[in-house]
């Protein structure tokens, strides 16, 4: 080994020890569990079962209706998010000014540093269909919308308040890829008389292509461990509806204390999120 | 001091940061001696852990105090922790060997800390100097806290759920006495009557805008209800669930008709319909004692509580108990410190009571004290026919089976007796893997 690497090693240490300690070592623990029955309330000691828990999971009605219900929040979150901060993105960079466009931005920042606890109660409270404050504002016309109640809107209401939540981050990271695009494109563009919608299409998309990769990545990564908007909000209810996979594997191991069974489920969903970001990443690439 | 510019004000700023580091440095040594000195005298440390987040830790907190200045020779640290995390924290430092000396358990929960050890039976102090006669208890809520002979924990108080009902809205409604004040409803004709009298459409838009009802909580309005038909969850050896009996498919039934059938409860909402009661829109609901605090706040609702209608055939309401309990591994010095702290808890309770509690000791509740507090003392009325939730050790995953089977039955998704035999199966299947886990460490054990 070379000096010189040797001292770029070094550099990496701490950070290593750090990544190693505190994810590859229980992300390794945590597959070897998944072969285990552990229960803590068990009066016996860990048992190897082989792949039982993964036969579990995989017959199991809850798992796939939590692995449903986090498919269906993935399905609305990510398009969204990606499409409504793309949108915003779009239009703060034709805002003029340094300081209004750095208001602006901060104005649609700052829900994403509210936790989610914080978030959640304040939108569990304006969702209330009896005495929220949506319905209130929608009662003008006699509209009487049951947000968290009802099995077939309380998705969707999660997936609004989220995008309200997390709207920000990919609006910064969208808004700084624009900005990198020279000017002297849009200028040609205009000069051979391309519209609005051509520049958008010919130039903007196919140059914001690695950050736009970028985010429905994180996006889709982020979306599939969805937890505290629906564990605040409906507490996975009405009738399940919302319980996602996170909220049911957290469920498994810290309350019901099946902590090998949650093991496996937690791999199975690793399993699912990697399945979807190598397939992302191959179909925006090959375009 | 002497202040030049420039370069003076940097070495001056040099000096200040130097200051700052051994003034910490001093508090950190300080720290460390005054440890020693703790550990050198001879009073015994005790930790005590609760949920009491809310306002009753307020109230606890100023007991531990009183306790600790009245016993010099021990001291009790009070950690709150709250709800949605306690009994995880609790159950993985009993795991780890690192329990709090004392702590507080609900008695629905109270089972898997008895099946895994860490909880010590206080039979042994009920004698003796700081002894305490268990006559003193309910059988009932005596018995919640017993195990093969032994008593596991002392009951600190019994919040029952009891029936909260807007004055206002009665008067309104025209349900009254003849002295023409609110009169609640004592039996299932009288509750649907004013149900119905209560639930109205204010502001003639087609949709009810003030209800007779509303759920709060389902699993315990439901379990209550249940109770009062006859139903149980279980069978005597805990074998063999009995949620899909007829009992308490009748029961659910009539909690769905109230939604579904009679219309003069809103569909479920949980907790949040606990607002519409406050903000006056709601005419009865039935709740726990603890709710109170969080009434008595409020200065223009018109409120009163009472036992819970008998709905059923048998007088019968839910109740939990905050339970004192002792750490299984101490030595005889920590425990007698922890019992006497635990009994000076209990001697003491109604000065907890005051925060949303009733005393469990018979002896208290007949206390001057006790009976000016209104609402506690109508609740209490209830005690000797409270029912405590099943006692398994799988008791959160009965929950989530039951809330489920009662959440699709009250919102009309399947019948209660399609919602019942679904929960039934499941708890089988887990009542199963219990004991197929239990007879394994048997044969273990013998083998």
């Amino acid at each position: 080994m070379k000096r010189s690497h040797l001292s770029g090693y070094l550099f990496l240490v701490p950070y290593l020890l750090l990544f190693s300690g505190f994810l590859i070592l229980p992300l390794g623990y945590g597959l070897g569990l998944s072969v285990f029955r552990w229960e803590l309330l068990s009066p016996v000691s860990a048992k190897f079962i082989g792949w039982n828990n993964y036969a579990e999971a995989l017959r199991s009605d809850y798992f796939w209706k939590a692995f449903g219900a986090t498919f269906r929040f993935v399905v609305m979150a990510v398009p969204a998010t990606v499409g409504s901060a793309l949108l915003i993105a779009c239009g703060l960079n034709r805002v003029g000014g340094a300081k209004r466009q750095s208001f602006y931005r901060a104005a649609y920042f700052v829900p994403t540093l509210i936790s989610i606890s914080v978030a959640g109660i304040l939108w569990r409270w304006f969702y209330n269909s009896e005495f929220g404050l949506f319905n209130a504002f929608l009662a003008q016309w006699g509209l009487k919308v049951p947000w968290l109640t009802d099995v077939a809107v309380a998705m969707k209401s999660v997936v609004l308040m989220t995008l309200w939540w997390t709207v920000g981050g990919p609006v910064v990271i969208f808004l700084a890829g624009l900005k990198q695009i020279p000017n002297q494109y849009y200028e040609a563009a205009a000069i051979d008389g391309a519209g609005t919608l051509q520049r958008f299409f010919h130039i903007t998309l196919p140059l914001l292509r690695p950050v736009l990769l970028f985010v429905v990545v994180m996006s889709i990564i982020g979306s599939f461990q969805v937890f505290g908007q629906t564990f605040m909000m409906t507490r996975g209810g009405p009738e399940l509806s919302t319980r996602v996979l996170v909220q049911y594997i957290y469920e498994t191991a810290f309350t019901n204390y099946r902590m090998g069974y949650a093991a496996a489920m937690s791999w199975l969903l690793f399993v699912a999120i990697a399945a979807f970001s190598i397939l992302q990443f191959r179909l925006m690439r090959e375009r | 001091m002497m202040q030049l510019p420039g370069k003076g004000l940097m070495v001056n700023r040099s000096y200040c940061r130097i200051a700052v580091v051994l003034l910490l440095l001093s508090f950190l040594l300080g720290l460390f001696l005054a440890g020693g000195c703790g550990k050198a005298s001879d009073h015994v440390t005790i930790r005590f852990w609760n949920v009491f987040t809310g306002p009753d830790g307020r109230t606890m907190l100023r007991l531990v105090k009183r306790f600790n200045r009245e016993n010099p020779d021990i001291r009790v640290l009070m950690q709150r922790i709250e709800w949605p995390s306690y009994y995880n924290k609790l159950f993985i430092a009993g795991l780890g060997g690192r329990a709090p000396e004392v702590c507080v358990i609900h008695t629905d929960v109270l089972e898997r800390f008895i099946q895994a050890g860490f909880v010590h039976p206080i039979d042994e102090f009920l004698g003796g100097e700081y002894g305490l006669d268990g006559e003193d208890f309910d059988a009932n809520v005596w018995e919640a806290v017993e195990k093969e002979g032994k008593h596991y924990a002392l009951p600190l108080d019994v919040h029952p759920l009891g029936l909260y009902y807007n004055k206002r809205l009665f008067r309104e409604a025209g349900i009254v006495d003849a002295e023409g004040e609110a009169k609640p409803p004592t039996d299932r004709q009288e509750f649907l009557d004013a149900a119905e009298k209560l639930t109205r459409d204010l502001d003639g838009d087609g949709t009810n805008d003030q209800w007779g009802f509303v759920y709060t909580w389902l699993r315990t309005n439901v379990y209550a209800v249940m109770a009062q038909w006859g139903g149980e969850a279980f069978n005597e050896a805990r074998t063999s669930c009995l949620l899909n009996t007829q009992a308490n498919v009748e029961a659910l039934q009539f909690c769905a008709d109230l939604v579904q059938e009679y219309g003069v409860a809103p569909s479920p909402e949980h907790f949040d319909a606990w607002i519409g009661f406050r903000q006056g829109k709601v005419g009865m609901a039935l709740e726990g004692i603890y709710m109170l605090p969080d009434l008595e706040k409020q200065t223009d609702l018109d409120y009163a509580g009472v036992p819970v209608p008998l709905f059923g055939n048998i007088l019968a309401t839910w109740a939990s108990s905050h339970n004192l309990c002792i750490r299984s591994d101490l030595d005889r010095e920590e425990q007698m410190a922890s019992w006497r702290f635990v009994k000076y808890l209990s001697d003491h309770s109604v000065d907890w009571a005051v925060g949303g509690q009733v005393p469990v000791r018979k002896s208290l509740r007949e206390s001057e004290a006790f009976r000016r507090l209104e609402v506690q003392s109508e609740f209490a009325k209830q005690i000797p026919y409270v029912k405590y939730m099943p006692r398994v050790p799988f008791i959160l995953e009965f929950y989530s089976e039951f809330d489920l089977a009662v959440e699709k039955a009250l919102r009309g998704s399947v019948s209660p007796q399609e919602a019942l035999d679904v929960a039934t199966v499941n708890v089988n299947k887990v009542i199963e893997r219990q004991n197929a886990m239990l007879h394994e460490a048997k044969s273990r054990e013998s083998g």
